[in-house]
């Protein structure tokens, strides 16, 4: 039988997220970063205090692999301080999740989102 | 993995009547007809016998003499034979050539490599419901044109082509004109006969017939002489030598006859979950019907469902075996060339799923994938982000 494209910890992310981010209307409050790239769209969302990452969350178009590490950097990253954000690895991300190197761009363009959302809280969190 | 998925990639292979199964088997161990139909001996007369057979099957449900079918490995060898053949055998008169991008890649790749080979190709761009027209070929006929290959059934969208008008406009311009007629036969009422095609591709596991078996008509006529790819001895008049598989052809043989009893019972069948099907997800918002369902074969129905990744849909849509109209699974990334010809947008090719069922299919499947099938989509359109 032909492997299965996607790992058991892919299929379980794409197939139960637990970060999707309300509708942008719907946000209360936090900081919120959009990128689209090669087809694939992301919204991340965080909330901070004392300078840690509260909340978390995400929205996403693209592959399963795409999907599943949205969900996974939001689990990964949900309660680390703020710095985490520019010491994400995408191959900790690929290795974890076994996406095939043919998708290491869309981890690029998750990667490109997150420092996004770093420099972006820096930003407003600079006096 | 488990048998818990349900198929409805019927376009994609048709598992082998058990009917059928049943006749394969009398060719296979020495208690059976097991011999080389090549030989002249009892044992190899049976197995020619068989072929024979079969030969009468098949050109009994398509209408056609049975001695000009010829036996090849499926409709791949059979598109490829009747393209590369007749493009090398009427070289001298000419090198233009005509097709569609939407034919099927065992066509659209063969032509390719003749465009490297020096031969000229006129891909004719359908319209947006995916048919052929008409006056475009006419205008794109040339004095020095030798073929013009027109699949009958899109095997992407069911999208069903104008045969008898395609081929009254070749034969009126003296153009060997070949269809591939890998998801017609069986299907719809083919009379070869009656229509002025010179070559049609067949193959038997589309129709509930095995793997590994196809066949190739070729009219007897000036000018359609294919010339063959493989050499090595004598059967089938040199045209395609090797020893012919006799529980295979005995297998598509047996489907024939049986798809030749049930072609109109399936017909309706097919119609009735096509429109259920459709009726049941096209109240979701954004949702395309891909190829006109007038004109198109009730066994496919092929939708889109914009702004959603249709590799995650196929993943979404478990346990539901269909194809994606994309090619995101393979190395590609690119969406279906048969949809973006008939001009979709990338977001609505990339998004496509192919829906095809089978004698099998139930109402109760159908209804299953309906609930499947808006579930799935409901959930992606959950994830989407909204533009910044």
């Amino acid at each position: 039988m032909v492997a299965d494209p996607y790992s058991p910890l892919t299929r379980r992310l794409f197939a139960e997220p637990t970060h999707v981010a309300p509708a942008a209307g719907e946000l209360a409050e936090g900081h919120s970063v959009y990128l689209a790239s090669q087809g694939l769209e992301v919204r991340l969302n965080a909330n901070v205090s004392s300078g840690r990452l509260e909340a978390l969350t995400f929205r996403a178009s693209g592959c399963p692999h795409f999907i599943a590490a949205c969900e996974w950097l939001c689990r990964h990253l949900e309660g680390k301080p703020v710095g985490a954000l520019d010491a994400l690895k995408p191959a900790e991300i690929m290795q974890t999740l076994a996406i095939p190197v043919t998708k290491t761009g869309r981890i690029l363009v998750l990667e490109d989102a997150v420092r996004a959302l770093g420099a972006c809280l820096g930003r407003d969190q600079t006096p | 993995m488990s048998r818990d998925w349900l198929y409805l990639d019927y376009a994609a292979t048709t598992p082998v009547d058990a009917c059928v199964a049943e006749v394969m088997q009398r060719y296979l161990t020495y208690a059976d007809e097991f011999g080389n139909p090549s030989a002249q001996h009892a044992a190899g007369r049976a197995a020619m016998q068989a072929v024979d057979e079969a030969a009468e099957s098949l050109a009994a449900l398509v209408n056609c003499d049975p001695g000009r079918l010829v036996w090849t490995s499926g409709a791949t060898e059979s598109n490829n034979l009747a393209i590369q053949g007749i493009a090398r055998s009427r070289a001298q008169e000419g090198r233009h050539l005509v097709t569609m991008p939407t034919e099927h890649k065992a066509v659209t790749d063969v032509f390719r490599a003749l465009e490297k080979q020096g031969f000229e190709v006129t891909w004719l761009r359908p319209g947006r419901d995916g048919r052929l027209n008409l006056a475009e070929l006419e205008a794109a006929i040339r004095d020095d044109t030798q073929l013009v290959s027109i699949m009958c059934v899109n095997n992407e969208t069911g999208v069903v082509q104008d045969i008898a008008a395609i081929g009254k406009l070749c034969a009126d311009r003296g153009v060997v004109f070949h269809v591939d007629a890998a998801q017609a036969v069986g299907k719809l009422a083919l009379d070869i006969s009656a229509l002025d095609v010179d070559l049609v591709s067949m193959t038997a596991h589309k129709l509930y017939g095995p793997k590994g078996i196809g066949a190739l008509y070729v009219r007897k006529r000036a000018g359609v002489n294919p010339e063959p790819l493989f050499f090595g001895g004598a059967q089938q008049g040199f045209l395609r030598p090797g020893t012919l598989p006799v529980h295979l052809i005995a297998g598509f043989g047996a489907a024939a006859a049986i798809a030749g009893e049930s072609i109109l019972d399936d017909f309706t069948h097919l119609k009735l979950l096509n429109e259920r099907l459709w009726h049941g997800i096209e109240s979701l918002p954004g949702i395309v019907r891909n190829g006109d369902a007038e004109t198109s074969y009730p066994g496919i129905l092929n939708v889109s469902a914009g702004g959603i990744d249709g590799e995650s849909l196929l993943l979404a849509l478990e346990p539901l075996c269909v194809s994606t109209g994309s090619a995101c699974n393979s190395q590609s990334q690119e969406p279906s060339a048969v949809l973006r010809a008939m001009g979709l947008s990338d977001a609505l090719a990339e998004s496509a799923i192919r829906f095809s069922f089978g004698r099998p299919t139930t109402v109760a499947d159908i209804d299953r994938a309906i609930d499947i099938y808006r579930a799935a989509v409901i959930r992606l359109r959950g994830l989407l982000p909204e533009a910044a």
